[in-house]
């Protein structure tokens, strides 16, 4: 029934330690994942309430939908404006997906076929037709 | 890649569109080589080798893919068409009327086709008479013994500007035949013929000038700018659309999870074309006012700042254009209004976006941030080669062909216009050549 990391501190062993709620769940498991890279800070069954409070803070950090925050954007500086432009220029970014190194190679290969089969068409055609044009004005 | 190129030469439709197009590319050069009347073959292939390439000729030479200093009747290239038809959309934004028209749909955009259309036809007669006086009064060939054109009497030289208009407007004609019948955008793929009929000579002009490890070296330069092309075209932001399910009769359609599409060179090569033949036109108008031998202020403020490629103003100048070009191209293609009714119309929407006006304005602020590194990147690429052709470059330091324009817009077209036979290969189900 217990877990690894409440073994350690004996008071906490002795209360209920399984929530009720799903929120309240899904806040355990959080803090069992924060126990692994703080341990000594804080016990599984403290975290279970603790945490309940701080998991909507971490929820508000996630990107929101910026149509929100655009209007009140008049009012800041002009290099406010400017920063923060480029500070969501930088995150639309990062949600760019580039191409693989395979798609990558295929593309180039392709575009330097084409490139490659219409210079030699284009160049063909204008010797002929440049020897034409002579034997007929030159 | 060979048993590709076959199904696509098996699928009737697909075949007749390749063929189609071939068959518009011959017509072409056809004309591009064509000597226009009034002409003297034999002075213009004497005067041909002593041509130094250099200045506003280098460009329109590239731009009509070596006819202009044939003389031949396609010598204004595709210019006037280009320019008609960057002015009618800045008119879009300017003038009322022609935004009326533009809302009005299909009936106002044929409209505003029509006014293109006579733009061009007014700017290739300008233009055509632009290089017959040029020709005549020694600019273009210079130092050349013969008479260029032999007879110039008024007749004779209306005639020839007359048959330099046709021969626009055939252009013009050829090249919305290739969007309509053929494969791949006609404008910018009759620009990549120009391009791509200089290569070989261009080419061989670095090789015997500069040797072997320059060549080489631009070689590889070339390699380098086309990957990276390649590289930032297929780059891709995908917006999560969700389509609710629906029931239609009997049977349920929808609750399918896509995306949309929005690539971070949304434009294309559209702005670069754009930029660089508005560059030219004061450097033209310049030419065409004042004579050969006379220096006008603004001449001489034109050839130091703006024509002068590797200048500070000519390449802030150009960079500014290509990304005001790609905002506005952007702007004018993809209607972020449109998209946003067509997912409502369809039961779609962006997860935690309401559909209508506030997904308008996500796509828009999604599409605004996005466009700026598409756009610097086209501008750093197309500018780029003017840095290190001051570096290699001595007596031809406007080997336009491998600079970053051209490759740019060889690679834009060419990417393009695969895609487009991809797609059309896709519908019937075969495996296409981007796999």
């Amino acid at each position: 029934m217990s877990d690894d990391g409440a073994k350690g501190n004996g008071e906490d062993a002795r209360r209920p330690r399984r929530p009720e709620t799903a929120a309240g769940r899904r806040a355990r498991r959080r803090a069992a994942g924060d126990a692994v890279k703080q341990p000594a800070a804080v016990g599984a069954g403290k975290a279970g309430r603790g945490s309940s409070a701080s998991a909507p803070a971490k929820r508000k950090g996630s990107p929101a939908p910026a149509t929100k925050r655009e209007d009140d954007g008049e009012k800041q500086s002009i290099f406010r404006r400017i920063s923060r432009f480029l500070r969501e220029v930088v995150a639309e970014l990062r949600k760019v997906i580039w191409p693989t190194r395979k798609q990558m190679v295929t593309y180039t290969a392709v575009v330097l076929a084409f490139v490659a089969f219409m210079v030699a068409l284009v160049w063909a055609l204008d010797w002929v037709f440049a020897k034409a044009v002579f034997a007929l004005f030159g | 890649m060979l048993s590709v190129i076959r199904s696509a030469l098996a699928t009737p439709d697909l075949r007749k569109k390749i063929l189609f197009t071939l068959m518009i590319v011959v017509l072409y050069r056809v004309g591009a080589v064509t000597p226009a009347p009034g002409v003297s073959y034999e002075a213009v292939q004497a005067c041909q080798p002593d041509q130094g390439e250099q200045g506003v000729f280098s460009l329109l030479n590239l731009f009509s893919g070596g006819a202009l200093l044939q003389l031949s009747i396609f010598s204004t290239g595709i210019m006037p068409y280009i320019t008609a038809s960057i002015i009618v959309q800045l008119l879009t934004v300017v003038i009322p009327r022609f935004e009326e028209l533009k809302k009005e749909g299909q009936a106002g955009q044929n409209k505003l086709t029509q006014y293109t259309r006579y733009l061009t036809i007014a700017l290739a007669v300008l233009q055509a008479t632009g290089v017959i006086a040029l020709a005549t009064r020694g600019g273009m060939f210079a130092n050349c013994p013969q008479d260029v054109i032999p007879d110039s009497s008024v007749g004779s030289t209306a005639l020839i500007v007359l048959t330099m208009t046709a021969g626009t407007a055939v252009m013009m004609w050829m090249g919305e035949l290739i969007t309509e019948r053929g494969i791949g955008n006609g404008m910018s793929l009759l620009i990549f013929l120009n391009i791509a009929a200089r290569i070989p000579i261009e080419g061989e002009i670095i090789l015997s000038n500069q040797g072997g490890a320059v060549f080489a070296v631009v070689c590889v330069f070339v390699l380098a700018i086309i990957s990276s092309v390649v590289f930032v075209e297929q780059g891709q932001r995908r917006i999560p659309v969700q389509y609710a399910k629906r029931m239609v009769g009997r049977r349920m359609y929808g609750g399918t999870s896509t995306y949309l599409p929005i690539k971070v060179n949304q434009a294309g090569v559209i702005p670069v074309i754009f930029a660089s033949s508005l560059l030219y036109l004061p450097d033209l108008i310049s030419r065409l006012v004042t004579p050969e031998t006379e220096t006008s202020w603004f001449k001489r403020v034109m050839a130091e700042y703006v024509t002068n490629q590797s200048n500070w103003v000519h390449i802030a100048i150009y960079f500014a254009l290509i990304i005001f070009f790609t905002y506005f191209y952007i702007s004018i293609t993809f209607n972020v209004d449109d998209r946003a009714e067509d997912m409502k119309k369809y039961g779609g929407f962006i997860p935690g976006i309401r559909p209508g006006r506030p997904t308008a304005e996500y796509l828009h602020f999604v599409l605004n941030r996005i466009t700026l590194p598409g756009s610097i990147y086209l501008g750093i690429v197309a500018i780029l080669p003017n840095f290190f052709l001051d570096l290699t470059g001595e007596g031809n330091n406007q080997n336009f062909p491998f600079g970053g324009t051209a490759v740019l817009i060889m690679v834009g077209v060419a990417l393009d216009t695969v895609k487009q036979i991809e797609s059309q290969l896709m519908q019937r189900n075969y495996e296409g050549f981007l796999r």
